[in-house]
This record gives C-alpha cells, sequence and structure tokens, in this order.
C-alpha cells in the first residue's frame, strides 16, 4: 500500500493522459474538467505521498546494477515536487480560457498533463539513472508543446529545441558513463557517494562533472547552449511559462543541484577544484542574458532572454558551494518560478485581449487592463530585487553566499545585472501606464514625416490629425471598459502575485522548509 | 530426451532444407502461407524449448554423422548459438506473418512460393553458419546464404532490384573467395579444418609464422566483413535492402549480416583464440573501421531522401557498434557486440516492416511525402518510433543498453576517447530519426488533408509488428538476464 502511494503521483497522470488521449472517453466539453480533476487528485496525492507517507525510497525496477528505477524522497524532492504542482494547477486555470480560441487543445491537453508525470518523475527520482531516463522523456512530452501551432517557424524551433536537448542529454550520458566507471554507483547520497577522494582518479572527476554540468546547463540556459530558449517562444503562453518556471528550465536547475550535492558533494567539488572552468560560463550567462533581453522588442523574448540572465544566478548560486549560496540559488528557483509565471501571464493575457505582441505597441494599455499591468509591475519590482518582495530575499542569499565565498566580483555581478534587469522591464510598465496612446501615435506619425516627400506634408499632417483624433475616440471608448481579462486567466496571476508579495514579506515559511535541503547537502 | 533435445539444431536446418523444396509442389497461394508459417512456428517452438535447455544445461558439442572430430562435421552449440538461433527463427516467423498479408502487393503472385523457398533455404543457411564447429562447413552454408539472399533481392524483378542483386552477388562472391583463402591458408599450417583443432595446431606451430596467420586474419576479416557490411565494404548494402521487398528487407537487415558476425567471432575466438589474436593489429582494424562506420553510416543515412535507404545506411551505423564492440578486444566489448546483435535485429525489422507498411499503404518513397503520415496511420507510426527511440538510445530501451556497456567495455579498456564516437554517433541517429516523428505526426501544413485513421491497416495485420516493438521493449528490460546468458557461452 505504501508503495502505491508513493507510486500514485507519478501514475496517474498518465493514466489521464491516456483517458483524455481518447475522445470516446472524454467528449470534447469535458476535457477541461477532467483536467482540472486530474491536477487536484494528484496535488493531493503528491501531498501525501511527500509527507503522509513512512516509505521514502522505493526500488520499481532493478535491472542491472546501473539500470535500476529507483524513487528517493528527500527534501529537495519535496521541494521541487510542490513548486512544480502547485505551479501547473495554476497554469492549468489560466490555460482553459487561453487555450479556447486554439487549434488542437486535446493535443495540448493530453501533452500538458503527461509532462506533469515527467516532471514528478525528475523531482522523485533517486539515482542518476532514474533522473536521465525521466529528462530525455521531458525533452519528448515538451515538444509536441513547443511545436504546438504546427507552423513552420514551430516546427523549426521545436528541431532546434530537440538537438539542443539531445545535445545536453549527450553530454550528461558522457559524464555519467564516466562517472559510473570509476564509482559504480549513481544513487544520490547527502553529500555526495564519495568517501575518500584518494581512491579515485580526479582528472575522471573533473572530466565528468564538466560534461555533466554542461550537458543539464543546455536545459537550464547556460550561454552558449541557450539559443533554444528565445527560440521555444513560439508556443503558446501557457506553455512558454510553464518552460520558463518549472518544466524544463528549471529540471535543468534541480538535475544540478542534484549531481552538485548529491552525487558529487560539496567537498568533493572544492577539492578537485572545477568551478573555476564553469563559473565563466555562468557569468557570461548572468550578463548576456540581460544585455539581450534589453534590446528585444516582442514581449516574450524579452522575457525569454530575462530567464537566462536569471537562470545564471542560480547557478551562480549552485557553484558557491556553500550553505547560503545554495539556499539563495534554491530560493531563487523558487521565486523566480513564481515572478515569471506571472509575467508570462501577464504578456500572455495582454495578447490574448488585444493581440499585442510588441512593446511599443502597448502604450497606454494600462489603463485599461489595470489589473494585468500591476501584477506585472509587482513582479517586476521582485525580479529586479526590491523589497519587501521575493526576490529580494533570494537575491540577499546569494549576495550573503557570494560574500562567504569571499568573492566580491560576485556581488558586483549580481547587482550589475539587477540594475539591467530594472533596466529591461521597467520600460514596459512605464510605457503601458504613463505613455499614453495618443502621444505615441503623433510619434510615429513624426517618424513616418521623415520619410514622406516634403510635398505632401501637408496634406499628410491632416490626415493624420484627423487620424489621431479618431483614435483618440476609440480609445477613450474602450478605456470605458476595462479589458483585463475573464476571471479564469486573471485569478491565477493575481494569486501568484500574492504569493510574491507574501514570500517577500514572510520569507522563512520556505528558508524554514530549505532547511532539511542544506542539512543533506553539507 | 535429452538426445532427442540435442538433435534440434540439426533437426532446424534439416526441416527448413527440406520443407524448402516441399514449397514449390504446392499449388495453392494459401497452402504456401499457412505451411510456411506452421514450420515457422515449429521451429522456433522448437528452438525455444532448446535455449531453455541450455540455459539449464550448458552447451555441447554434436556430432553429425556419429563421425568424430577430426573427420566428421562438428556443431557447437552453446548459450551464444543457441541464443542467436531462437532469434533468427523468431524474427523470420515474424516476418513472414507480416509477408501473409502484404507480400502480394510487392511480387508478382506466382513468385510467392519462389520466396518462401528461398526464405527457408537461406534460414537454414544461416542457422548452418551459426551452429557450426567447422570452418569448411561455415563456408558452404555462407555460399548458400548469398545465393539465397540474392534470390530474396531478386524476388521483386525490377531493374533496380537486379542491379542490386548483381552487385551483392559481386562483391559477396568477392567475400567468399576471400574466406575460402583464409581458410586454405589456415589449412595449410594446420592441417584441419574443426576450429578446436585448427587451434591447437596454430597454437603449436605458431612459431615463425605469424605472418601467415595474419593474413589468413586478414583474408576472414575482410571476407566477412563484406558480408556483414563493415564500413568501407559496405557499398552493396544500401542498394539491396532499399530495392528488395520490405520483408526481405527486414530478414536482409536483421539476419543476412548478422551471421556473418558470428561467424567472424567464432573464427577470432575458437580459431585464433585471444592470445594470437591478442598479438596482431586485426582488432584495432575493426575497432577502427567499426567507429568509422557508426559515424559515416549516419552521415550517410542523414543524407538520404528515400526512407528505407536511409534506414539501410543506418544499418550500416549499427553494424558499426557491433564491429565496435568485438575490436574493444574485452570480454564485455564482446558481450555487448552479440547483445546488439540481437537488439539491432528485433529493431531493425520492427523499422523495415513499418516503413514498408507505409510505402505499401500511401505507394510514396521519399521521406518528405511521408509528412502527415502519423495521422493517416498513427499505430504504425508509433511502431516506428518507439524503434527509432531505441536506435537513438533511450534508457530502458536495448540500443541504450548497448551503448551504455559499450561506453563501460571502451572505458575498462582505457579508450576514454571512444566515449565521444558514441555520444556523436547517438546524436547523429536523433538528428535523421526524429524529423520523420515530428513531420509525422505534428505540423499545421502536413496534417491537412489527411484524414485521421484513414491509412491504418486492420490490427491483425500489425500485430507482428506488434509482437516485435514488445520483445524489443523486453530485451531492453531484461537486458541483465540476456548479458548474463550470454557471457556464460561467450567464447573469450
Amino acid at each position: 500500500m505504501e508503495k502505491i502511494i508513493m507510486l500514485l503521483p507519478l501514475g496517474v497522470p498518465i493514466v489521464g493522459t491516456l483517458l483524455i488521449a481518447d475522445k470516446k472517453i472524454i467528449k470534447d466539453e469535458y476535457v477541461t474538467k477532467f483536467v482540472s480533476i486530474v491536477l487536484f487528485a494528484n496535488f493531493l496525492l503528491v501531498l501525501t505521498s511527500l509527507f503522509g507517507n513512512p516509505l521514502l525510497q522505493l526500488h520499481v525496477l532493478g535491472v542491472n546494477d546501473f539500470l535500476d528505477v529507483y524513487f528517493k524522497i528527500d527534501q529537495m524532492t519535496r521541494v521541487f515536487a510542490l513548486m512544480a504542482s502547485i505551479l501547473w494547477i495554476l497554469t492549468a486555470f489560466y490555460a482553459f480560457e487561453y487555450m479556447k480560441h486554439e487549434q488542437r487543445t486535446r493535443q495540448f491537453y493530453t501533452f500538458f498533463t503527461l509532462t506533469l508525470a515527467v516532471i514528478l518523475g525528475v523531482a522523485y527520482s533517486g539515482n542518476l539513472f532514474t533522473l536521465y531516463a525521466y529528462y530525455e522523456l521531458l525533452t519528448l512530452c515538451t515538444l509536441p508543446l513547443v511545436i504546438h501551432t504546427g507552423t513552420e517557424e514551430a516546427l523549426s524551433s521545436g528541431k532546434k529545441y530537440m538537438i539542443y536537448s539531445f545535445a545536453g542529454a549527450s553530454l550528461v550520458i558522457l559524464g555519467m558513463m564516466i562517472l559510473y566507471s570509476i564509482t559504480g554507483t549513481m544513487t544520490f547520497m547527502p553529500r555526495g557517494i564519495f568517501n575518500d577522494l584518494s581512491n579515485y582518479d580526479q582528472d575522471l572527476i573533473r572530466f565528468s562533472y564538466i560534461a555533466m554540468f554542461l550537458g543539464f546547463g543546455v536545459k537550464a540556459a547556460l550561454v552558449p547552449f541557450h539559443s533554444w530558449l528565445p527560440n521555444a517562444m513560439v508556443a503558446p503562453t501557457p506553455v512558454s511559462a510553464l518552460l520558463h518556471a518549472v518544466a524544463v528550465v528549471k529540471s535543468g536547475v534541480f538535475s544540478l543541484i542534484r549531481i552538485t550535492y548529491f552525487v558529487f558533494g560539496a567537498s568533493v567539488i572544492k577539492a578537485v577544484n572545477v568551478t573555476q572552468y564553469l563559473i565563466p560560463f555562468v557569468v557570461i550567462t548572468v550578463v548576456m542574458g540581460s544585455l539581450l533581453a534589453l534590446h528585444q522588442d516582442h514581449l516574450k523574448k524579452r522575457l525569454a532572454y530575462s530567464t537566462i540572465s536569471q537562470l545564471g544566478y542560480i547557478l551562480l548560486g549552485i557553484l558557491m558551494l556553500n550553505p547560503n549560496g545554495l539556499v539563495g540559488a534554491i530560493l531563487h528557483m523558487i521565486n523566480h518560478a513564481v515572478i515569471k509565471i506571472t509575467l508570462f501571464f501577464s504578456v500572455g493575457a495582454i495578447s490574448h485581449m488585444t493581440h499585442k505582441k510588441y512593446i511599443h505597441q502597448i502604450s497606454g494599455l494600462g489603463k485599461k487592463m489595470p489589473i494585468t499591468f500591476i501584477c506585472f509591475t509587482i513582479a517586476s519590482v521582485s525580479l529586479v530585487g526590491i523589497p519587501p518582495t521575493n526576490g529580494f530575499v533570494s537575491k540577499w542569499f546569494l549576495g550573503v553566499g557570494a560574500l562567504n565565498a569571499d568573492n566580491l566580483f560576485y556581488i558586483f555581478i549580481l547587482l550589475l545585472s539587477a540594475f539591467f534587469t530594472a533596466g529591461y522591464l521597467f520600460p514596459i510598465s512605464v510605457t503601458a501606464f504613463f505613455v499614453n496612446g495618443k502621444q505615441n501615435a503623433k510619434q510615429q506619425n513624426a517618424k513616418a514625416h521623415e520619410i514622406v516627400v516634403e510635398a505632401s506634408l501637408e496634406k499628410e499632417a491632416i490626415e493624420t490629425s484627423d487620424h489621431s483624433e479618431q483614435m483618440d475616440h476609440t480609445g477613450a471608448s474602450i478605456a470605458s471598459e476595462t479589458l483585463d481579462p475573464s476571471p479564469f486567466m486573471l485569478v491565477p496571476i493575481v494569486i501568484l502575485t500574492v504569493i510574491i508579495v507574501g514570500l517577500g514579506i514572510f520569507p522563512n515559511v520556505v528558508i524554514n522548509f530549505l532547511g532539511g535541503v542544506i542539512a543533506d547537502a553539507f | 530426451m535429452q538426445n532427442l533435445i540435442k538433435l534440434i539444431p540439426l533437426a532446424s536446418i534439416m526441416i527448413l532444407m527440406l520443407f524448402a523444396f516441399v514449397i514449390p509442389l504446392l499449388k495453392k497461394k494459401k497452402h504456401v502461407y499457412k505451411l510456411t508459417l506452421v514450420i515457422m512456428s515449429l521451429v522456433t517452438v522448437i528452438n525455444l524449448i532448446h535455449v531453455v535447455y541450455i540455459a539449464l544445461n550448458g552447451g555441447y558439442l554434436f556430432d553429425v554423422g556419429h563421425f568424430p572430430a577430426p573427420f566428421g562435421i562438428v556443431l557447437r552449440i552453446g548459450e551464444v548459438e543457441s541464443g542467436i538461433g531462437l532469434l533468427f527463427c523468431f524474427i523470420n516467423l515474424m516476418v513472414l506473418w507480416y509477408s501473409y498479408f502484404s507480400l502480394e502487393k510487392e511480387i508478382k503472385s506466382n513468385r510467392i512460393g519462389f520466396f518462401h523457398t528461398l526464405d527457408f533455404l537461406l534460414l537454414a543457411s544461416l542457422l548452418g553458419i551459426v551452429f557450426t564447429y567447422d570452418i569448411f562447413n561455415g563456408f558452404v552454408f555462407l555460399e548458400v546464404s548469398t545465393l539465397a539472399a540474392c534470390g530474396i533481392i531478386v524476388v521483386k524483378d525490377k531493374k533496380a532490384n537486379i542491379k542490386a542483386a548483381i552487385k551483392y552477388l559481386i562483391l559477396s562472391s568477392l567475400g567468399s573467395g576471400l574466406v575460402l583463402m583464409g581458410i586454405a591458408f589456415v589449412y595449410s599450417i594446420s592441417g584441419h579444418l574443426s576450429m578446436s583443432y585448427i587451434h591447437e595446431a596454430l597454437i603449436q606451430n605458431a612459431e615463425g609464422k605469424h605472418n601467415l596467420i595474419l593474413i589468413s586474419m586478414i583474408l576472414f576479416t575482410v571476407g566477412l566483413g563484406i558480408k556483414g557490411a563493415m564500413f568501407p565494404l559496405h557499398i552493396w548494402l544500401p542498394d539491396a535492402h532499399s530495392s528488395a521487398p520490405s520483408p526481405s528487407s527486414a530478414i536482409l537487415s536483421a539476419l543476412v549480416i548478422k551471421a556473418p558476425i558470428i561467424f567472424l567471432i567464432k573464427v577470432y575466438y575458437l580459431v585464433y583464440g585471444t592470445t594470437i589474436l591478442s598479438g596482431t593489429v586485426v582488432l584495432d582494424l575493426v575497432l577502427f573501421l567499426g567507429v568509422l562506420g557508426m559515424i559515416f553510416g549516419s552521415l550517410f543515412a542523414r543524407s538520404q531522401k528515400e526512407l528505407k535507404r536511409m534506414i539501410a545506411y543506418s544499418s550500416v551505423a549499427q553494424m558499426g557498434y557491433i564491429f565496435f564492440g568485438i575490436g574493444l578486444g574485452n570480454k564485455l566489448g564482446l558481450i555487448m557486440a552479440i547483445y546488439h546483435i540481437i537488439a539491432h535485429a528485433v529493431t531493425k525489422a520492427c523499422l523495415f516492416l513499418s516503413a514498408g507498411s507505409f510505402i505499401e499503404q500511401t505507394g510514396y518513397k521519399t521521406i518528405d511525402e511521408f509528412k502527415g503520415i502519423g495521422k493517416e496511420m498513427p499505430v504504425t507510426l508509433g511502431i516506428f518510433t518507439i524503434s527509432s527511440l531505441s536506435m537513438i538510445g533511450i534508457p530502458i530501451f536495448p540500443g541504450f543498453i548497448s551503448k551504455w556497456n559499450l561506453a563501460m567495455a571502451s572505458i575498462e579498456s582505457g579508450k576514454i576517447l571512444l566515449l565521444f564516437v558514441l555520444i556523436a554517433s547517438s546524436l547523429l541517429n536523433a538528428v535523421y530519426y526524429f524529423p520523420i516523428i515530428i513531420n509525422g505526426y505534428f505540423g499545421e501544413d502536413n496534417l491537412v488533408g489527411k484524414v485521421f485513421n484513414s491509412k491504418i491497416r486492420p490490427v491483425r495485420t500489425l500485430l507482428p509488428l506488434i509482437i516485435l516493438s514488445v520483445v524489443m521493449v523486453l530485451a531492453g528490460l531484461f537486458s541483465g538476464f540476456i548479458i548474463e546468458f550470454i557471457g556464460r557461452g561467450i567464447y573469450i
């Protein structure tokens, strides 16, 4: 019975998926209801198996010494599984509304539910082999979501995503092969599997760690393996949000925490002195992500590059190899998930209601969609790291971790990137709230004037003034009725914003919870 | 009872040979199909019993016709031989079952009896190659298999088939000639044809004859390498495999190129033995050519336009894995080479048969034309997908097990750089298999005008494919057991 309880969260979504996939069993109009039931039920099952079940580890299928499907629950599992299940439910409700006008919703919900099972599998994995198997499955399950629209662009992005992911997975398996050949075990253990370092070839350890770090780094959008992420923006917004917040990039981060602290162990990594090769990648990721985000006009792309930079923070925290750095990394993993999903939902709401996808188009929208934009602004504030939001807390711990590592350069990087973050997020809110539509239209016309030949200038001026007057009227009529999306979309956004502020004011809830992870890792 | 069971290897060969010549006597096609399926099932079942017996009691030597060894022909039946024998019978059974529903669409109906005759002859000779302990006997079976294989290529009498068959015939005869010369060299040194006697004589007379031994080894390697599609000698394979009717392609890819490799392994370890072998460069050569095959086979596969040609080139790459395992020269490498023979045989049979169904149902040939096929034939593309995932090396599938253990074997032999080759090759596999699947299932433009399930085949015609894919997954899941079984009978 205990075994079944432990496996249920991994199995129920798969059963749900099979049912959803069949038109005869679940009729079109019941799909969304069924998805929500499955997700809620699974959330309860996750809670039961994480907290109410005495059984904490289970060998499902031991084929060989290495081919061993093994699940184990520890504090890190709890953190990741809870984060995924909660955000999944919120995304589902958002998607119910958002996907109404899309094609092939059944296919979407099928893979959406299936991906949850895979993500939970990543969380529950008790050894590197199981993690790897789920990691590969994750690529396969999310691919149909990325190429959901089915356009040529989507297919080529999907191809890129696939190739990058498999290249990364290949690097991971390279590292795993070497690791297994020197240690003979791949089970996750607190403080790592190496007991006595002198028995092992240090070059091989170093090589194995670098290979795995870069391999998992592909999913965590480590520069120079990041370019699949902005391309994957062609997916529907709920998918992008999930890819960024939990599903894909965070599973990369989670795997990195696993290998760093539960396979190799912080002391071994310090002893073989391998971080010096990886820090440059991470620093470049932080800075380059921000810089690239600065000049994106496409809203979702800007957020995508922002994700790259923020993931750099998390990786930096992981590589600091001290307790505060790790707390900062895990906190930022959670906080960034919440923040980024809010930002994406807001942007999705904008494009869903107004079909506007570029920053220059949204001027003045703040008055028409006040709640959406207020949430967006709060999330931006949090991502920059201003109290009393949760972004501040995680950056604080990252900063303390940097000080513990005696490295002022890290702090400089953190502050610089926070500055850039402000630089690329605040203009969106400013444009929405304070630049009004009329001015903007005039500016655009002014640009047009430069191009147009002088002769027709006078005529043009009259026409444009007429035009802008018309626009004014329509703008006024729209402003009277708010454009905020329907509650299905709005409520998840508001809940997430409340979480952002709540975690900023009461961070100890999470920090105490992370105590278990720190105890395991150091 | 024991004696009866020990008759099984010989009996399988005899039954197949006998019924090969009964088939042409039957007038009605229905009878041909029924008879072949019954006989094939019978042979498969007795081989299964045989494997169980071997698993319980271990291997044995069997004197054909009660002549003792130096004079009579001896069969050497161990874990590897019986396992491979069962594999060949099982795959042939599945392919024949599949061809029951589709063969007539590809070849003329008066050729059906002919096809089955050739198929039985082919299988009998392949079993002979696997079981034999006598190199000349092996050579005879090799020749029979070459001719029968030519027959099942040319059974569909298109121009391309005749061309491919002639190409295969010429190269394969060259290979046989080289093998015969190798046998002559070995005979001149040792004066024997039975493997164990040659081995003893070679050990005793090796002094001062290293060059002769090396030449004979290279002759065997190249000769059997041609038949086993070793990389630069593979040129006959893509034409033959892609032009033949799909059941023939499956047999050619799954069985015909595998038997010579078993023979090669037997020659290496039973005739020459580890001590002589490790003193030469032959294994390094095999390893090198295997590596080249893994990389270039995949690169060529990537640039193919026709689906079946692509799968055929993928075979070249997969044979590279097998040569890679042999070339590593340690026990794990050799076990994995044999495991990969099993894994690849099942997987490739699946791939060729599902590709055959696409071609049969749509009439298209090139990869581009199969866009959106997943909507029309979801189950078949599903089987294709599972098999491709195995080729790419997704965990738990047999392809992954091979790759992982080959990596372990290469680390064991101190050649870490080879890991990169393994990784690169699996990545290349992903590059050419995934687009077919993605374009098959997804994409707005691809699916326009395709009607869901419009070209689906009835489930009973897909059953052999489904069984094959289930067996493939099981071969991955129970890889520990299979590897242990092979390891008991391995020659090192």
